[in-house]
């Protein structure tokens, strides 16, 4: 469609109304895609609090903090859950912490390149090992073998045998978020303590390590919110599916909030009454939608300060 | 780009594959039947209820389908008071049950419209265990029973805390003084309310001044579990455990766990098949199923399925399932009700 | 942050004795130590896991693989399980992977930078970061009870609402994966394309997803593994955990209104049941599935090592 004069304009490059009206429905097509995510936030939050004002209607205010968490007998004693992913969670970051770091020191600081090709793998794997796998560990090896065998007066269904099988899960999580962190650390940094005589140990632990601490605090706080999200180890595991009572005991049973709801999933299986029971369920949800969104914005604040102080 | 083009090409393969294999592989479910007798159902039959009884009408389902392939049959234990909200929905078409159906439960039921008939099938005792380690408790009775497990028991963390409130209703008391771990069923399950009301809770509880609306219960701060096998392994992972489940689960374990005997008045008695047929052991219950008598009538298969059910190939399962068979009158009382409630099925008497 | 003492102390220490860092090296072997206490975790746990179920496999190899649901440890076998989750594979794939391709093209290829952009995008972040058993409250309330008002589905749930809860608890994954391969391909190939005249999905159709296509599938394949493994949502959408048969059910019939299962869940079963013996089932049930992840993460670290380019 060039004008006589033989000039080509942008209006002639632009292409025929069919092309441009195609690629308009295609742009339309792409941005419904990505506002289906906000959609799904948006479903997730509506369910979640729909029913948990339900549940909430339906108690006494007191139920939430009676003396253990047995649903069935509306007692929904909210500090019982608390503490108790509170110390599966703890005992999992004393095991996930030294691990995941340390791995990531080594792999960022120490390992030459042909080492770290060999492995890092292995973190990978222990990344890929679906949670029921380990779950099934901790019943068979971790509870019997390790922890009734260190403490005596552990029952067979224990916190801490829950603890160190989500450990196992977080660990990779924690390494993979650290490494990436301190390999972000420009070298020159290095370079400048190396250059000033500092050997490798005072190089990584008094020069690079700090430097990603933002980075290394977003591994870590990732790893809790995990942690703290895990249920099939704590389901098979922790010994409160018929409820439990508050209790501080991590070589006891115990129920964390992931554990109730499952508990909730299996015991009440396919029984959605209206009974505050089952309601519950949404409550003990939403409290740990906003306990891991939480943890997950504040790590996020952690990466990018590290972005943009590295 | 061509390598685009074959993974492409690679991924919808894979996709049809899948399903291919998947739709190929689902009609081979269960085993090959080797019976080709049946009369070839096609509809489903929902069952779900005790986890007690679950064994038997998982083996039952389980014979039926061989026999049937084409039928689709899904059995589940989620515990008898939980079947039975679902059952008073309309939602399933047979309730294990191991304990007779609540006044409210029967309410609610009718509220909804689901008539019902129920029939006895097998027999159950509720086996009291220990870890073999605890030697010293050999037998208990029902004051034993109510001082460990009753309402007034809460914060008993040993043996020997119960021994004051055990001399006072009767019980032989004299435990050691080792930690009590209690691992057992909970409300949701027909097990616990059994044991209530074989072990005379309710009445040891009001006597001792219980307030009524509490006297039915168990202490509320043992760990409880629907899953049978939490409480077996909960029994077998400390050294002075205390439990109980139906006998099947029990007697599966052999030595791992100890059966205490139970003392109904008459004598130490240990629970065993014989023992709990002759109803000479104090805890033993009867097991049942309710069937929806209205989908009876609209679906053919699940008629099938309980006349089956009622036969003798069927009722064997009771046996093959480690539980204990009804005296054959109580059979042919439960095979009467059946046939009067569909207006005569299949079902032979016993010979 | 370096005392002047110490760094002169240790340089004037190394050039004058030359003695060995000792400290230094317990050091790298502590930190190697946390690395290999990790290695011996993952080989003890496959050891036990491959002592209790090779010998089942070893013992009834096929029919293991083909048998369904069935309360007697010689007969019962994964075969329904492992069409419950094949099948929900292909929704997964079905569904979730364009969306979340297309929602990812958007996001780096068309989307301003406005608070709009961002917003989604650290949603689709934060949704990444919901413990799966979420995703499973969601599934419950939207893939069954909801979608049980629209069409006939099994009230508890059937084979689509576990797909769908799958679908929608990866797509964060994929977005996030594909989003990165996206950004690795350089500016240079966009704008090369745009300099002759294509239109922004001819620039992506042609230039930018062919480069960008081993990392998507890497992602996509990773995510698929990752729904393989998942127990937690399918807890409330329906998996039957006890026996069940599908009968002469057609394929949409299974779909819709059947019972179904997948592997995770027969292995829970299996896990949590009183008879001990079936623990050595739920072993094998894990190897077969630890099989499955193993070569299907192989593949995808193949295809991206085959296919990767550096740019």
């Amino acid at each position: 469609m060039a004008a006589a004069t033989g000039i080509v304009t942008a209006a002639d490059l632009r292409g025929g109304s069919a092309r441009r009206r195609r690629e308009a429905v295609i742009r339309r097509a792409f941005g419904l895609a990505a506002g289906v995510s906000i959609v799904i936030s948006g479903l997730i939050i509506v369910a979640l609090i729909g029913h948990a004002i339900d549940f909430l209607r339906q108690i006494r205010f007191s139920w939430l903090f009676a003396d253990g968490w047995f649903a069935r007998r509306n007692e929904f004693s909210i500090p019982t859950l608390a503490v108790g992913s509170l110390l599966v969670g703890g005992v999992a970051m004393l095991i996930a912490a030294p691990l995941g770091l340390g791995s990531a020191i080594y792999l960022a600081e120490y390992a030459r390149p042909a080492h770290r090709r060999a492995l890092k793998p292995i973190i990978e794997l222990l990344a890929g090992i679906p949670s029921i796998v380990v779950g099934f560990f901790a019943l068979t090896v971790i509870s019997p073998d390790v922890v009734q065998k260190l403490f005596s007066s552990a029952t067979f269904f224990n916190l801490m045998a829950a603890g160190i099988g989500v450990g196992i899960l977080s660990t990779p999580l924690v390494a993979t978020v650290a490494e990436d962190a301190l390999r972000a650390v420009p070298r020159s940094l290095r370079e400048g303590a190396y250059g000033l005589g500092a050997r490798r140990r005072t190089t990584s632990m008094r020069v690079v390590v700090p430097a990603a601490t933002s980075g290394i605090a977003a591994a870590l706080i990732l790893g809790l919110s995990r942690a703290v999200g895990e249920t099939m180890v704590v389901l098979m595991v922790a010994g409160g599916t018929g409820g439990s009572t508050f209790t501080f005991n991590i070589l006891g049973p115990g129920q964390t909030a992931t554990g109730a709801m499952a508990a909730l999933a299996i015991g009440s299986d396919q029984v959605k009454g209206a009974s505050a029971a089952f309601a519950s369920l949404f409550f003990v949800g939403l409290l740990l939608f906003v306990v891991t969104f939480t943890l997950n914005v504040v790590s996020e604040r952690y990466v990018r300060r590290a972005r943009r102080h590295g | 780009m061509k390598m685009n083009r074959s993974i492409r090409w690679s991924v919808v393969a894979a996709a049809l594959l899948a399903i291919v294999a998947a739709g190929c592989s689902s009609k081979s479910d269960t085993s090959t039947s080797g019976t080709a007798g049946g009369t070839g159902m096609t509809g489903s039959v929902d069952v779900s209820g005790s986890s007690t009884v679950l064994p038997i009408s998982q083996l039952v389902a389980e014979n039926f389908s061989n026999d049937n392939a084409d039928a689709q049959v899904s059995v589940d234990g989620p515990g008898t008071g939980d079947g039975f909200v679902l059952f008073c929905e309309g939602k399933t078409d047979i309730n294990d049950a191991s304990r007779q159906i609540e006044p409210e439960e029967a309410k609610a039921c009718k509220q909804a419209g689901v008539n019902y008939v129920a029939m006895e099938i097998g027999l159950d005792g509720i086996t009291v265990m220990t870890n073999p380690a605890n030697s010293q408790i050999t037998c208990l009775n029902d004051g034993d029973l109510y001082a460990l497990f009753g309402p007034q028991s809460e914060g008993f963390g040993s043996w020997s805390d119960a021994n004051a409130l055990a001399a006072k209703v009767g019980g032989k008391g004299n435990f050691p003084d080792e930690p009590l771990s209690i691992v057992a069923p909970g409300e949701e399950s027909g097990t616990y309310d059994s044991f209530i009301d074989l072990a005379g809770i309710e009445d040891t509880a009001i006597e001792q001044g219980v307030p009524e609306d509490k006297a039915a219960a168990l202490r509320a701060d043992y760990q409880s579990s629907p899953n049978d096998s939490v409480i077996i392994q909960g029994i077998e992972g400390s050294n002075s455990s205390l439990g109980f489940v139906g006998f099947a689960y029990a007697d599966q374990q052999g030595d791992q766990i100890d059966k205490v005997q139970i003392d109904g008045g008459d004598g130490c008695v240990e629970p065993s098949a014989d023992t709990i047929r002759d109803g000479s052991y104090p805890l033993s219950r009867s097991l049942y199923i309710y069937v929806n008598t209205d989908k009876v009538a609209s679906n053919p298969t699940l008629k099938s399925f309980v006349d089956y059910y009622m036969s003798d190939a069927g009722i064997a399962a009771v046996t093959d399932a480690d539980y204990v068979a009804i005296p054959s009158e109580r059979l042919d009382a439960s095979r009467q009700t059946w046939t009067n409630a569909e207006g005569g099925g299949s079902a032979s008497p016993s010979a | 942050m370096i005392a002047r003492d110490v760094t002169t102390g240790v340089v004037a220490s190394g050039i004058r004795t030359g003695k060995r860092d000792w400290s230094g090296v317990t050091f790298a072997c502590v930190l190697l130590a946390t690395l290999l206490v990790s290695l011996g975790i993952l080989v003890a746990l496959l050891w036990d896991v491959v002592k209790r179920g090779a010998p089942v496999l070893a013992d009834r190899g096929v029919d293991f693989l083909t048998a369904g649901p069935s309360s007697s440890v010689s007969q019962a076998g994964v075969g329904l399980a492992l069409a419950g989750s094949l099948v929900m594979m292909v929704i997964v794939a079905v569904i979730a992977l364009p969306i979340g391709v297309g929602a990812a093209i958007y996001l780096e290829e068309y989307a301003r930078d406005t608070w709009l952009t961002r917003l989604i995008a650290a949603n689709v972040r934060n949704l990444a970061g919901v413990p799966s058993i979420v995703y499973g409250i969601l599934g419950l309330v939207l893939f069954v009870d909801f979608l049980n008002r629209i069409i006939n589905i099994r009230d508890t749930g059937s084979l689509l609402s576990g797909g769908l809860t799958l679908s929608a608890l990866v797509l964060p994954i994929v977005i996030i994966t594909t989003s990165e391969a996206l950004r690795a391909v350089p500016k240079s190939l966009r704008e090369a394309a745009f300099g002759v005249g294509a239109t922004r999905w001819e620039v992506i159709r042609h230039h930018v997803l062919p480069a960008a296509a081993p990392g998507i599938v890497t992602g996509t394949v990773v995510s698929l593994a990752r729904a393989f493994g998942e127990t937690a949502p399918l807890l409330f959408v329906g998996a039957v955990r006890g026996f069940f048969s599908t009968g002469n059910a057609t394929f949409l019939e299974k779909l819709f209104t059947s019972g179904y299962t997948a592997l995770p869940i027969q292995i829970l079963f299996w896990s949590t049941v009183p008879n001990p013996e079936f623990k050595s089932l739920a072993a094998a049930g894990i190897v077969v599935m630890m099989v499955i992840l193993l070569a299907v993460n192989g593949i995808a670290i193949w295809l991206r090592n085959r296919y990767e380019r550096t740019w």
